[in-house]
């Protein structure tokens, strides 16, 4: 009897993985040159921040209005890292990473038992506050004269012997935005099937339910606050070691809005709607 | 110079009562918040602007006129983005507001070109410019007083009508309770277009004065106005009127002080700051109730 | 479902607001050279100062028979004299390969932004009003201006105006929070501690503040006998008109950035008493300068202002190396770099230029002073 070895691929996934080789073979096509990358890249961004805040309103029910905050927060984070350290990108990514959580905590911590509306705009506030810090405090963030000589992302293997390579032009940085779309992908999967996950979706569905089965609702939106933040601040450091040039007013609220309206669009909770949602807001 | 803070504080801090009085109203009667309530008040400066400009009239009867058509605006506003979404999650009516708050934006740059531009100087009345009062270092014009004057009388006409009238009446019914209100024989609908035009004018006129007060015309510049107005409504009590009143006047006083004592690049920060912290500690703003989350979803 | 039909809705709505904010690009052929500078926004004035200005030495070029018989075609590139903007608007003519040159960027900030771009790309950048001293180095060899740096200018204030001209002492500043700004203020005040000059106090404010009251009765408290409007034309306009509404009697003076005719539209009478130094006045310039000004009336409808002579001279300097290098952005490079002394200079209409190993080159400067409701020579 035939029996097929290979795993039988849904229809939803053999589209998806149609997409991801058409991604990866993407530059390689003759017409599309640096700049259509360039776009494409931020598309992917897009798509990683939205994954990032999707969590809140989407897994979680509330609605975070100032998630720019954290993606400027990670940004100014990796680009005055590199600036006066010069360190290493791969190990700015954890850092960024923690820096936004601990940023989540420290503003979803005292926050988050207030009722949608109120967070909303509490967020809101927040994120207009982290641009004017990034805009005033010039002897940190050089304000207004903007971050520029950020160092491109470089992967240097000569600890093993190996050569250094630095990313130079649009065609690393693009496999590189794919690499880490992929993986939030894959950790936001892991996470929606996880325990954590079904308490996110416990809480959204309904709050009085979820405290009766023992859930602790603060912390729970608390940890979601934070993943979201930190997230949103890797996505940031991604964007300054590619720009090479930051400045606060990268960095308003009208940003958190079109990451909003991408999720909205593509359906607030659905991982890859949301991807799709990007795609359409960018193009 | 403290007391010259003070009288700017409180020029910009009648401005900021009038804007947040008409957030505080429309979110008292439809629980949404109005992000294009700022782009009416950038309306009503245009609008006086165009009526002064164009059609040469004289600066109370284009006051008045824009004031009119600002109202207007408002029912509009309601009757196209948001009386479609009454029944649907906060959400949708939430980003429909900042939609048509980008909207008008645009179609105010559109219309009018993008560049700030001046008020018309001229067609104010020449004695504005004049030192009306003096006294221990502080000088007031004339044009000082107009606006001192307009918004008391705003704010006093606005308590007299939300108390006194029978439409007065019907706001707050529908502001406690729209199911209740409407088997009381309110036309709903009717209340809350109303309520947008009151919020409407009062805007308009907010703007106008501002326009023409610092001389500066531009198509953003309701978005920051709107912001701060909201933060003053939230440190009085979202839904409170008198609550909006007092705390557009504080947070301007606090935002003059503050810019003139401490630093003045964060004062933008301070209404942020303010609302933050209000929102924190007495969510229930100064004299608001709280908002109790409804059972409709996100 | 319902969900999704008022989700449709608002999606509608939006879609109708950012179909109203969206703006594009140009397109292609001939020798191109991209012209960076903001076109929207509300420092659209300079934008059309540029515009024109290049423009009426595209059609004398291209009237001409073009560069060793090829038409010269402008690429707009708008950046809202934002940073971030002017990085994709140097992205994009970066990988124009048909762009072979970049006149701008008007901003420093803006310029600023793009150079590392440019850079990276090897595209010669020939900037007419970026004012900000440390361009010169982001630059590193790529970059070339035809104006003064703020070094210059702020001594120059310091140390000429303000004593001499203007014979006062104390001065109060108001700063914008940018590049050139907060450039030129330092400049100032290192100027004013060698002249002696005393400096009351010092405000910044973000662009784009409209109500400078509280700053203002801060500064005046100290007694200011005039004031500095470091910064552009639409916030120095309202600082002028409340400045006076609150009783300033004192002269005011600024910068490159004040120099626009709508500083006097928007202050009104506010701005009689006001000076400002400038890289180019048709009054005080040679017989190439007085004779560009009154083409460019014709051409333009209006007087000539600074940003137009200058842009004018950027895209004269582009056709004379172009002339002889041909359209290549490396052979460019070094072909703008070779003018480096008084006698490979070029010799334009705000005078003769030329450029030291950082791109920089030295011009006077002239001052100008808001009389009977319009600019004049101030001396």
């Amino acid at each position: 009897m035939g029996k097929l070895n290979l795993p039988k691929l849904s229809r939803g996934n053999k589209v998806r993985t149609g997409v991801l080789v058409l991604a990866l073979m993407l530059p390689f096509l003759p017409f599309v040159t640096d700049y259509i990358l360039h776009i494409v890249i931020i598309v992917y961004l897009y798509m990683l921040l939205a994954l990032g805040l999707n969590i809140v309103p989407g897994f979680n029910g509330l609605l975070d209005l100032g998630y720019v905050g954290f993606y400027g927060i990670g940004a100014y984070t990796s680009g005055l890292l590199t600036v006066h350290f010069g360190l290493s990108y791969w190990l700015i990514i954890p850092l960024a990473f923690i820096n936004g959580a601990i940023w989540g905590i420290l503003l979803g911590a005292p926050t988050l038992r207030l009722t949608g509306d109120y967070f909303a705009i509490v967020t809101f506030g927040f994120s207009e506050l982290v641009v004017l810090f990034l805009t005033n405090e010039i002897w940190l963030t050089r304000g207004p004269l903007g971050l520029p000589g950020i160092e491109p992302v470089s992967l240097d293997l000569s600890l093993f012997g190996g050569p250094k390579w630095e990313f130079v032009g649009e065609l690393p940085y693009y496999y590189l935005a794919i690499v880490m779309v992929a993986v939030t992908v894959f950790v936001m999967h892991r996470i929606q099937d996880s325990r954590l996950g079904r308490a996110w979706f416990a809480i959204r569905d309904d709050e009085v339910a979820a405290v009766s089965c023992g859930i602790s609702l603060l912390t729970y939106k608390v940890i979601a606050f934070a993943i979201s933040a930190a997230f949103g601040a890797v996505g940031g450091s991604f964007f300054a070691r590619w720009v090479t040039f930051l400045s606060p007013d990268m960095f308003k609220f009208w940003e958190s809005f079109l990451i909003l309206c991408m999720i909205v669009l593509g359906g607030m909770g659905n991982i890859w709607g949301v991807m799709i949602g990007a795609w359409y807001w960018f193009l | 110079m403290f007391l010259q803070q003070l009288v700017n504080g409180l020029t910009i801090g009648g401005i900021y009562a009038m804007i947040a009085v008409g957030y505080t109203m429309i979110y008292g009667v439809i629980q949404l918040i109005n992000f294009a309530h700022g782009e009416i008040y950038m309306l009503g400066a245009f609008f006086a602007f165009t009526f002064i400009s164009f059609l040469g009239l004289p600066f109370y009867a284009a006051f008045l006129l824009s004031m009119a058509c600002c109202a207007v605006c408002g029912m509009l506003l309601d009757i196209f983005a948001y009386r479609p979404l009454r029944q649907s999650p906060r959400l949708a009516a939430l980003i429909t507001a900042i939609g048509m708050s980008i909207f008008l934006q645009n179609l105010a740059m559109v219309i009018w070109g993008s560049r700030p531009k001046p008020f018309p100087q001229g067609a104010l009345p020449a004695y504005f410019e004049e030192t009306a009062v003096t006294f221990s270092g502080v000088s007031l014009s004339w044009f000082h007083l107009f606006i001192f004057a307009i918004t008391l009388m705003m704010m006093i006409g606005l308590n007299l009508i939300i108390q006194k009238t029978r439409w007065g009446k019907a706001m707050r019914a529908v502001a406690q309770n729209k199911t209740m209100a409407a088997l009381t024989g309110i036309n709903v609908n009717r209340v809350i277009s109303y309520t947008f035009a009151l919020a409407g004018s009062l805007g308009g006129a907010a703007g106008i004065m501002v326009g023409a007060y610092y001389n500066s015309l531009y198509p953003t510049m309701g978005y920051i106005a709107g912001v701060k107005a909201f933060a003053a409504a939230v440190l009085g009590g979202i839904g409170s009127v008198p609550g909006a009143m007092l705390g557009g006047v504080v947070l301007g006083v606090a935002e003059a002080l503050g810019a003139g004592y401490l630093s003045s690049l964060y004062r933008d920060g301070i209404s942020y700051a303010v609302m933050i912290i209000v929102i924190i500690l007495i969510p229930a703003g100064l004299f608001g109730k709280l908002i109790k989350e409804t059972k409709k979803s996100m | 479902m319902r969900n999704k039909r008022t989700f449709l809705f608002a999606g509608l709505v939006l879609a109708l607001a950012l179909v109203f904010g969206f703006t594009t690009g140009a397109m292609a052929a001939n020798i191109k050279i991209g012209v960076a500078a903001p076109y929207t926004g509300n420092l659209a004035s300079y934008g059309d100062n540029i515009k024109a200005g290049v423009s009426l030495k595209l059609q004398e070029i291209n009237d001409a028979g073009g560069i060793n018989g090829q038409k010269v075609e402008l690429v707009w590139g708008d950046d809202l004299c934002q940073p971030k903007d002017a990085g994709t608007v140097g992205a994009k003519f970066a990988a124009d390969k048909s762009i072979v040159a970049v006149i701008g960027h008007l901003c420093s900030s803006a310029t600023l932004a793009a150079m590392p771009i440019y850079v990276r790309n090897g595209m010669p950048t020939i900037s007419p009003t970026s004012t900000n001293p440390t361009i010169g180095d982001v630059g590193k060899g790529w970059f070339f201006r035809n104006c003064y740096t703020d070094d210059f200018q702020g001594k120059y204030l310091a140390s000429y105006v303000v004593p001499k001209l203007l014979g006062k002492n104390k001065v109060a500043i108001f700063y914008e929070n940018n590049d050139y700004a907060i450039g030129l203020k330092d400049s100032f005040v290192a100027g004013a501690q060698e002249s002696g000059v005393t400096v009351t106090g010092a405000e910044a404010y973000m662009t784009g503040t409209t109500d400078f009251t509280p700053q203002l009765t801060k500064l005046m408290a100290d007694k200011p006998e005039a004031i500095f409007l470091c910064g552009y034309h639409p916030e120095g306009a309202l600082i002028a008109g409340q400045g006076r509404k609150l009783g300033f009697d004192g002269p005011l003076f600024g910068a490159d950035g004040i120099d626009n005719v709508d500083y006097i539209n928007i202050a009104g009478k506010a701005a009689e008493n006001t000076y400002c130094t400038v890289p180019f006045l048709a009054q005080s310039a040679g017989p190439a300068g007085q004779d560009f000004a009154v083409r460019f009336k014709k051409s333009a409808g209006r007087d000539v202002d600074w940003m137009s002579a200058n842009a004018y001279d950027c895209l004269g300097i582009l056709a004379q190396v172009i002339g002889k290098v041909g359209p290549d952005r490396k052979k460019i490079r070094d072909g703008l770099a070779a003018i480096n002394s008084e006698a490979t200079g070029y010799k334009g209409v705000t005078g003769l230029t030329y450029f030291d190993e950082k791109g920089n080159c030295s011009k006077p400067a002239f001052v100008k002073l808001v009389k009977g409701g319009e600019f004049v020579a101030a001396e």
